[in-house]
């Protein structure tokens, strides 16, 4: 049944404007104003439906250009889920450690892994780029960014 | 106060030296960011942010719309070099200034980008100058159900006009006025869609989103992309000298498209992207040889050019004398104008005359600057293109997750950047365009307390909203901006049908 990609997409949208909706309706009732919080939400919950519905049956289909774009090889993604699990590790220690420390790994670990080769370059960026981020954050913008384990 | 003693202030703002200075960083940070393939303007502002914290707003500002048009020439010269615009409003730019590049005039095809870029930025410029404060004298009339309607107008025009189709533009702005309804509600103080999270509580801000769909998602691409050799390879670029006769063939577009692209700036939802394909299609029909178009012709070039920098000018009018943004990247500097504490709209030029014109006066300073810069200098900015794509994805990630966590100082936030992130790559995958989202979402707040205003106001009765002429025109013009579309495409597609009738017969 759900033959075209639009088709997919919409049963999607429709399951999460469902979702939106039911969240609506149990939003906390306030009542001493005429237009309560809720009213906003459930108009937008009902337009997002119709809109999905639209979107089924509409018939246009994807260029050329669309569908190339959507078709990525498996071992890119696997590339793409490696970089989102870096960026994670990343925000996951940067309170820890620090920006500093973070950084220099990340940028150090993610130019190799996505095939940068010249070691010196990316040894001078990875140190350098941090640091100068870290000193002009905290001294020119009085904006502190993790200390971590580094002592200034 | 009258414009003059407000134009005299701006003055003094932007050629302080710490408005110089700031201008200066701008325009050069905004042209790097914009040459960078698939970094645009959103980009470059939502990167630029974090540095205005504690800046003094006006300067702050001053840099910031430096950054902006900055980003919409640094676009262009990726264009005309490689091939490969970095920004949709330069497309049109490479049609004609790629094929000059490949015949060894990548000098001349810069130099004419530049010179037409300074003209229609300063051009606009000066129509902004007339043009803002007589909006802004409108305004100060309008109530919430004006402004409602609007924000409708706004959010209509740019789902109708942005490129691929419509309902996907249409679901993509309902969800993003959605993920603004996050948060404890203003008016009642009931917390909607927060599952109980403290982090929530506040909403969701901006700069995620605008670093998420954009930023985080385009390294997405950049990823996939990475092993892309073009960029290194990259040859002389030639003389910049231009001859007589080059500049009376730029002189026609240029005149023309400065106020045809300063006008389409000024729309809702038209913008950049649009003013340079009309510009260049409009140049085309009047030409004496359109065949010259698209190998390389001059006037080509020069009208896309001049018309996406007037554009750019051109969508400050709405954004300073109303406060509503038209489009995806003035969307992200009302963002940054609300970082700042600076709500514009019609009272701007009476409570803040020095930000309002402050802004005014840099344009000029700025479009100057983008000309000496970009005229000698172009070579060695280009260099920045020869930067290794595994690198420039390190680097545009560590600063999109220092935006956003110089804003909040949580990493929850840099969680919800991460999945925003997804999501951005999710949408280009199956293109839905990101621009009305992050519209919707900086609109949505706006537009359901003026709403609720208007409704509250008359007691919850729906007609206050079609009550006045000014909503009633402005509610018809953007159904016109639905069904105009609609039946251009359907005849355009029964004309395809005819042809290809005829062609098989």
């Amino acid at each position: 049944m759900l033959k075209t990609l639009n088709q997919k997409v919409s049963i999607f949208l429709i399951l999460f404007a469902a979702g939106y909706l039911y969240l609506s309706y149990n939003l906390k009732e306030y009542p001493y104003v005429p237009v309560d919080s809720d009213f906003v939400p459930k108009i937008l919950g009902f337009l997002l439906i119709i809109l999905a519905i639209f979107l089924f049956f509409d018939k246009s289909s994807e260029t050329e250009e669309e569908k190339e774009k959507r078709q990525v090889p498996k071992k890119e993604m696997l590339v793409l889920l490696a970089v989102g699990g870096m960026i994670f590790l990343y925000i996951f220690l940067l309170e820890i450690i620090g920006f500093v420390l973070s950084s220099m790994l990340f940028i150090f670990a993610c130019s190799w892994f996505l095939g940068y080769r010249k070691l010196v370059t990316t040894i001078l960026v990875a140190v350098l780029f941090p640091l100068i981020m870290y000193l002009s954050f905290n001294y020119l913008l009085q904006i502190r960014l993790p200390q971590g384990l580094l002592p200034f | 106060m009258g414009a003059m003693e407000g134009l005299m202030q701006g003055i003094q703002v932007a050629f302080s030296w710490q408005g110089i200075l700031f201008v200066l960083i701008g325009v050069v940070a905004g042209t790097l960011i914009g040459m960078m393939p698939g970094l645009g303007p959103i980009s470059a502002i939502a990167i630029m942010i974090p540095i205005t914290y504690g800046m003094d707003p006006s300067v702050a500002l001053v840099m910031m719309a430096g950054v902006y048009y900055g980003a919409v020439f640094g676009g262009s010269t990726s264009s005309i070099l490689l091939n490969a615009p970095g920004i949709s409003g330069t497309v049109a730019t490479s049609f004609d200034g790629y094929p000059m590049a490949q015949r060894g005039e990548a000098g001349k095809a810069l130099a004419i980008a530049a010179i037409s870029s300074f003209v229609g930025g300063t051009v606009s410029v000066v129509l902004l100058m007339l043009f803002a404060p007589a909006l802004s004298a409108v305004a100060v009339s309008f109530g919430p159900p004006q402004y409602f309607a609007l924000m409708f107008l706004g959010l209509t025009a740019i789902a109708s006009l942005s490129d691929g189709s419509t309902i996907k533009a249409l679901i993509t702005a309902t969800i993003g006025f959605m993920v603004a309804t996050i948060g404890i509600d203003g008016q009642t103080g009931t917390s909607r869609f927060t599952f109980g999270n403290p982090n929530l509580l506040e909403g969701i801000d901006f700069l995620v989103i605008a670093l998420g769909l954009f930023a985080l998602a385009e390294i997405c691409f950049l990823v996939k992309n990475r092993k892309d050799q073009s960029l290194q390879n990259q040859g002389d670029i030639g003389s910049l000298k231009l001859s007589k006769a080059d500049f009376k063939e730029m002189r026609g577009p240029m005149s023309r498209q400065s106020f045809l692209g300063f006008i389409l700036g000024v729309l809702p939802g038209a913008g950049a992207t649009i003013a340079s394909f009309i510009g260049y299609i409009s140049e085309k029909k009047i030409a004496k040889n359109p065949k010259e178009f698209g190998k390389g012709s001059i006037k080509g070039l020069s009208a896309p050019e001049t018309a996406n920098n007037a554009a750019t000018s051109g969508a400050f009018v709405p954004l300073l004398s109303l406060g509503i943004p038209g489009s995806g990247t003035t969307a992200v500097m009302l963002g940054a104008f609300l970082v700042l504490g600076i709500q514009p709209g019609p009272l701007l030029m009476a409570d803040r005359p020095e930000v309002f014109w402050g802004i005014i006066a840099s344009m000029y300073i700025g479009n100057i600057f983008l000309l000496i810069l970009n005229l000698p200098l172009i070579p060695y900015i280009a260099k920045i293109l020869k930067i290794a794509r595994p690198m420039l994805i390190s680097l545009v990630a560590i600063f999109s997750l220092i935006g956003v966590y110089a804003i909040s100082f949580s990493t929850f936030d840099l969680y919800l950047l991460l999945i925003f992130g997804f999501v951005g790559y999710l949408m280009r995958l199956f293109s839905f365009p990101a621009a009305p989202f992050i519209l919707a979402f900086i609109l949505g707040g706006m537009m359901e307390q003026s709403l609720r205003q208007s409704l509250t106001a008359a007691g919850g009765d729906m007609i206050i909203l079609i009550s006045d002429p000014v909503s009633i025109g402005l509610y018809i013009v953007s159904i016109l901006s639905f069904v105009v579309p609609i039946v251009r495409n359907r005849k355009n597609a029964q004309a395809d049908q005819a042809e290809e009738e005829s062609n098989a017969s």
